[in-house]
């Protein structure tokens, strides 16, 4: 199960750029959904890579669903090599991507993005506005419920 | 782009009617913090759930 304070105190205390999305922005926006992991987008600038790397080399991040064994070795080399990252670590799971559909990079998301006040620390999250764009264009037949609940929240907030 | 997202999406308006609302309305009486922790224990008794019921199912292993 993944610690979602110990897993944002990791990326928050080493100063990584990053913006919550996905089914973590979504409990935050008041979703009753559960979800496994954290997803978020990352920056890829060459000094966020290297927090990115630090923030979670204590934390044993390994390729989830990947067979034990393989030589994947957490660094910076390996983040310029890929993009989206699914990882399973000491603190849980976790994603990082490079960019969403409907959203794309982090850049890019950013002056939409919300700050999140939680456990103490601050962090970005998509705006439910942003949540939902991305979740229309992932147009995946799982994201009809979460898209339905989102636009439920978004009327509740209006109202 | 705006008006885009207000656009009415017929599935979708399926789905809204099997919401219950309730429960997303306790939701948004909660802080950002409270909700991530309620997610938590929520994800904890699902696991311990999930054990239960492999134990049930599977007694002897």
């Amino acid at each position: 199960m993944t610690d979602f304070a110990a897993m944002l105190g990791a990326l928050v205390r080493h100063d990584v750029a990053f913006i919550v999305v996905d089914g973590a922005a979504a409990i935050a926006h008041g979703s009753v959904r559960l979800t496994s992991d954290l997803d978020i987008v990352y920056q890829r600038t060459s000094p966020n890579l290297d927090s990115l790397v630090a923030a979670l080399v204590d934390h044993q991040p390994y390729l989830r669903g990947a067979p034990p064994g393989l030589p994947f070795k957490w660094d910076k080399t390996t983040l310029l090599r890929g993009i989206n990252f699914t990882l399973i670590s000491s603190l849980g799971d976790i994603d990082l991507l490079g960019e969403i559909p409907g959203g794309g990079t982090y850049e890019e998301l950013l002056p939409g993005a919300m700050e999140l006040s939680v456990f103490g620390m601050r962090c970005r999250c998509l705006s439910l506005a942003q949540l939902i764009r991305a979740k229309r264009a992932a147009g995946r037949p799982r994201d009809l419920e979460v898209l339905a609940e989102l636009e439920s929240i978004q009327e509740e907030e209006k109202s | 782009m705006a008006s885009k997202e207000r656009d009415i999406d017929p599935v979708i308006e399926v789905y809204k009617k099997d919401l219950d609302l309730t429960l997303i309305r306790e939701n948004l009486k909660l802080s950002v913090e409270e909700r991530f922790l309620k997610a938590q224990e929520l994800a904890r008794f699902a696991e311990e759930m999930r054990r239960a019921g492999r134990q049930a199912c599977h007694p002897e292993s």
